[in-house]
């Protein structure tokens, strides 16, 4: 079949024949998109979650945030540190031994007053943070920005052919030329653009870990009104990890309260994590206040909730 | 499935993580009115019965001291949840916890006559024919008597369990407390009670509060009531121990040195 050119034709195209090609490049470009994410998010699957410290449980299920309240909430439970009336954070007894560099970070930044909020600014918890990072990157747990970054390239491609169809559809439908069938193709590819672009920060091994943990963990969710008394401070730590800040203002309301730690429950399972909650080191919380106090990243149950 | 033996604890979801952790483990007991015979078990509860964890429900609103007949619902509830875990017995108390359509969210103590006799009796032998295991009665622990007690507390209970067949579930801190509230001697009871009938044993903390002693489930387990556990298994060693905490739970490693001195008491296995 042969298609002419008419004069009226958008571009000098007919539609037919732009849709048909359309259509093959969108669908090259997503069927790409879809195996490189499946083989860069599958992960490596986890050798044994049971080795997963509470604080690397953290950082999956929440970034960084979660991880700086997680340290926090065990180093509170074995009495470790506290908070002073000025609201800003005090040590108390040593240090045990056998403790993470974050733990070692957070006691020594707690040992100069900081606030809370402020943990994940000071320059040792950072360096922890970015040590733990690497360790579930190194595990296959976590994406590396740049394995995020090639993730993303697919649906960057998709936008740009979105964009190429909604000029396209302004140009014909400004000109009165019939355009249904690409404004119906334009739709579905509006959605692949909005749901690829969403790029987890974890990997679906990681998705299992965590769904595991938080089965073999039961007894620390929130509805089990957990005895912190009877568990200690690792088995305090996980409670935050796996459920959130709602753990700590359970365990010791003073102390949250006085230190001011939003409060946050993260409820079961979830669907891989929103690119919403970076854990890299783009996030948008390096010095502003708006995520002073664990709003915009980690903090929010925007993360595996 | 064999019935309790050894050493074991109540089960409650504040400290599920912890009893999920003691290694030797053989036996727990479960509040049957928190299980729902139908659906999932809650989750640590269907991890120690994966182990084959014998797990005990204990009934604490069936009433089987009221003098109306014990509610259909709440039996054949106690009943599912007898099956649902595979329970080798199921376990109430000999008290009233409502009358006449009043719940008193206690439990009350019977007045020990005849006609509260003939009362128990009569429940019992309903739940009996309607549970799938067998039943064993406790005794609760009461700060008064009643005035017109025709029957001494041996007295009351042997009546019972000769015209029921049922179990005993003897609670030692309650022994304890009332021996104690009345200035009675402790061993006096046990040397009365029918010992071979004992399906197992509960020991619970209490505190001494304006002059009485009070079986709070929330305290450590005094030196005297470790003592009576001893003077019991002296006369009579029965299947099993627990240890019943139903709050204030203190650090693991106390409530573990109390499930290791009840071990040593009655010269069970560690479980810890």
């Amino acid at each position: 079949m042969t298609v002419l050119a008419a004069p009226g034709d958008t571009w000098g195209i007919p539609g037919p024949v732009f849709l048909r090609w359309y259509l093959v490049a969108v669908a090259a470009v997503l069927v790409g998109t879809l195996v490189h994410r499946f083989r860069t998010l599958a992960g490596t699957s986890a050798d044994g979650v049971g080795q997963l410290g509470p604080q690397q449980v953290a950082y999956l299920n929440g970034g960084d945030q979660l991880a700086v309240w997680t340290a926090l909430g065990g180093l509170r439970r074995g009495g470790v540190v506290g908070v002073r009336p000025d609201r800003r954070l005090t040590t108390g007894a040593s240090m045990p031994a056998g403790v993470t560099p974050l733990d070692q970070a957070i006691y020594n930044a707690a040992g100069k007053h900081v606030h809370a909020r402020e943990l994940r600014r000071d320059e040792w918890v950072v360096r922890a943070l970015e040590q733990l990072r690497d360790g579930l990157q190194e595990r296959g747990l976590a994406l590396a920005p740049a394995r995020r970054a090639a993730a993303r390239r697919g649906p960057i491609l998709l936008a740009a052919l979105l964009v190429l169809g909604g000029i396209r559809l302004f140009v014909g439908l400004s000109n009165g030329r019939p355009a249904g069938f690409l404004m119906l193709t334009l739709v579905p590819v509006f959605v692949a653009v909005v749901l690829l672009s969403r790029v987890p920060w974890r990997t679906r091994a990681a998705d299992r870990a965590l769904r595991e943990l938080r089965r073999r963990h039961t007894y620390l969710a929130p509805a089990s009104a957990p005895a912190y008394a009877t568990y200690g401070p690792s088995d305090a730590a996980m409670g935050v990890a796996l459920f959130g800040t709602a753990t700590l203002w359970t365990m010791d309301p003073g102390f949250a309260e006085q230190a001011e730690i939003q409060r946050q429950a993260i409820s079961g399972s979830s669907s891989g994590g929103g690119s919403s909650c970076s854990g890299g080191s783009t996030s948008s919380c390096g010095g502003g206040s708006s995520c002073g106090g664990g709003g915009g990243c980690g903090g929010g149950g925007g993360c595996g909730g | 499935m064999t019935g309790p033996h050894g050493v074991g604890i109540g089960w409650r979801p504040e400290i599920a993580g912890f009893v999920a952790d003691l290694p030797r483990l053989r036996f727990v007991e479960v509040v049957a009115e928190t299980v729902a015979p139908a659906g999932p078990l809650p989750a640590g509860l269907a991890e120690l019965r994966g182990r084959g964890i014998t797990v005990v429900p204990h009934g604490v609103k069936l009433s089987l001291g009221g003098a109306e007949p014990v509610d259909p619902a709440r039996l054949a509830h106690l009943a599912g949840v007898a099956a649902r875990v595979d329970a080798p017995l199921v376990s109430e108390h000999i008290a009233f916890v409502r009358a006449g359509g009043l719940e008193a969210g206690h439990l009350l103590p019977l007045p020990r006559s005849r006609e509260a006799v003939a009362a128990v009796v009569a429940n019992v032998r309903r739940a009996q024919a309607e549970l799938p295991v067998p039943i064993a009665l406790e005794p609760i622990a009461a700060l008064f008597d009643w005035p017109d007690d025709e029957l001494d507390e041996a007295a009351f209970l042997t009546e019972i369990l000769d015209a029921t067949g049922a179990l005993l579930l003897l609670d030692v801190a309650n022994v304890h407390a009332n021996a104690r509230n009345r200035g009675a001697d402790p061993l006096a009871l046990l040397d009365r009670l029918p010992l071979d009938r004992v399906a197992y044993v509960h020991v619970a903390g209490g505190a001494d509060q304006g002059g009485f002693y009070h079986d709070t489930h929330t305290d450590p387990v005094p030196a005297e009531v470790l003592d009576l556990v001893g003077e019991l298994c002296a006369r009579h060693r029965p299947p099993a121990l627990l240890l019943e905490r139903d709050g204030h739970y203190p650090p693991a490693a106390e409530l573990r040195g109390e499930l290791d001195a009840l071990a040593a008491a009655a010269g069970f296995p560690v479980v810890t």
